[in-house]
């Protein structure tokens, strides 16, 4: 008897457990992807710059490793944001 | 006083001035706030978890929630492996959370509005992860920097490229917070400018939209927290199991 209970019981909390995840957090990640997307490219962007700078100081080659750290620096960060999506994604499956 | 939107965000000493070594210790607003929020966290989850019931009261019912919200976190993005980082993720989270919510309180200051406070966590967790990733993997652990499935040729700006991606994850993560806490807090304080300004006539229009900022930044407050705790645990995840 005992034993039959556990096993109702487990039933009954995995379906509570569902009904309540399902929408609760769709909504909630839907936000919190929206804000993280944006954040994602502006940041790999400056530190991209940040290092092209730095390298820039050291080796003495004024402008030209800022621009080209510039655009990988673009490159990660639309790496990033693919990543993100992709995360996203597999989330929703 | 009350015209100016980044008042709100001043740093001032309360008492006297200590200094150490020449380094600025003295107690501020800021330090006030941190330790309000983690006496809240502390009491909290002390009368939650006092005496256990199996029908549990309301403290006890919050203090479960936010247990099985974050070890539901952990579990479903970083598996099994990340459990003994629960208790490091739990903190972080419910400080983040209490600090962004004591800050909706009026008169109040947000600690996490300020970019030096959300960066340092951003670098601590950044480093330990790093460690993390080292010491499970050793030097095997630089291969994330390096995708399978890459021509040679392009293999080094690949790599550059990913180690910009690794290096701007602590920006990313810092300045989200920070710019999504400030930029709410100001505009919050612009519409109540409004509200006085244009008196009892035309006030109604700016104190509705208050209202629902009010709202919204309760639940950016939250997200933010949020969003904050699960990356934490991405980058867990991403040093644990390595496999890209």
């Amino acid at each position: 008897m005992p034993e039959d209970f556990k096993t109702r019981l487990k039933i009954a909390k995995s379906k509570i457990k569902n009904q309540f995840e399902d929408d609760k957090e769709k909504r909630g990640s839907f936000m919190g992807n929206a804000f993280k997307l944006g954040t994602e490219l502006v940041a790999a962007v400056l530190v991209g710059t940040i290092i092209g700078f730095i390298l820039d100081t050291w080796f003495d080659t004024k402008p030209w490793l800022i621009i080209i750290f510039f655009f990988l620096g673009a490159a990660a960060g639309m790496l990033n944001v693919i990543r993100a999506a992709n995360r996203m994604q597999k989330k929703e499956d | 006083m009350a015209n100016n939107p980044m008042q709100q965000f001043t740093v001032h000493k309360i008492g006297p001035e200590i200094k150490i070594a020449g380094i600025d210790l003295s107690f501020t607003n800021s330090s006030l706030f941190m330790l309000i929020s983690a006496t809240t966290i502390l009491l909290l989850l002390f009368l939650g978890s006092k005496d256990k019931k199996i029908i549990p009261n309301k403290i006890q019912l919050i203090a479960e929630l936010f247990y099985t919200f974050v070890a539901k976190m952990i579990s479903d993005t970083a598996g099994s492996k990340a459990k003994p980082y629960f208790p490091f993720i739990f903190s972080l989270f419910m400080f983040v959370l209490f600090c962004n919510m004591v800050g909706m309180l009026p008169y109040s200051f947000t600690v996490t509005s300020h970019i030096i406070v959300t960066l340092i966590m951003a670098l601590f967790i950044f480093i330990a992860v790093t460690i993390i990733g080292f010491i499970k993997h050793g030097f095997k652990y630089l291969s994330i920097f390096v995708p399978s499935g890459v021509p040679s040729v392009l293999l080094p700006l690949i790599t550059i490229i990913e180690i910009i991606s690794y290096l701007s994850r602590p920006v990313s993560l810092s300045v989200r917070l920070f710019a999504n806490m400030m930029a709410g807090h100001t505009m919050l304080k612009v519409f109540g400018g409004f509200v006085v300004s244009l008196g009892i006539l035309g006030g109604w229009l700016p104190l509705s939209f208050s209202v629902a900022l009010t709202g919204l930044e309760i639940l950016v407050a939250f997200l933010q927290a949020y969003v904050f705790a699960i990356l934490t645990c991405i980058y867990l995840n991403d040093a644990l199991n390595l496999h890209h």
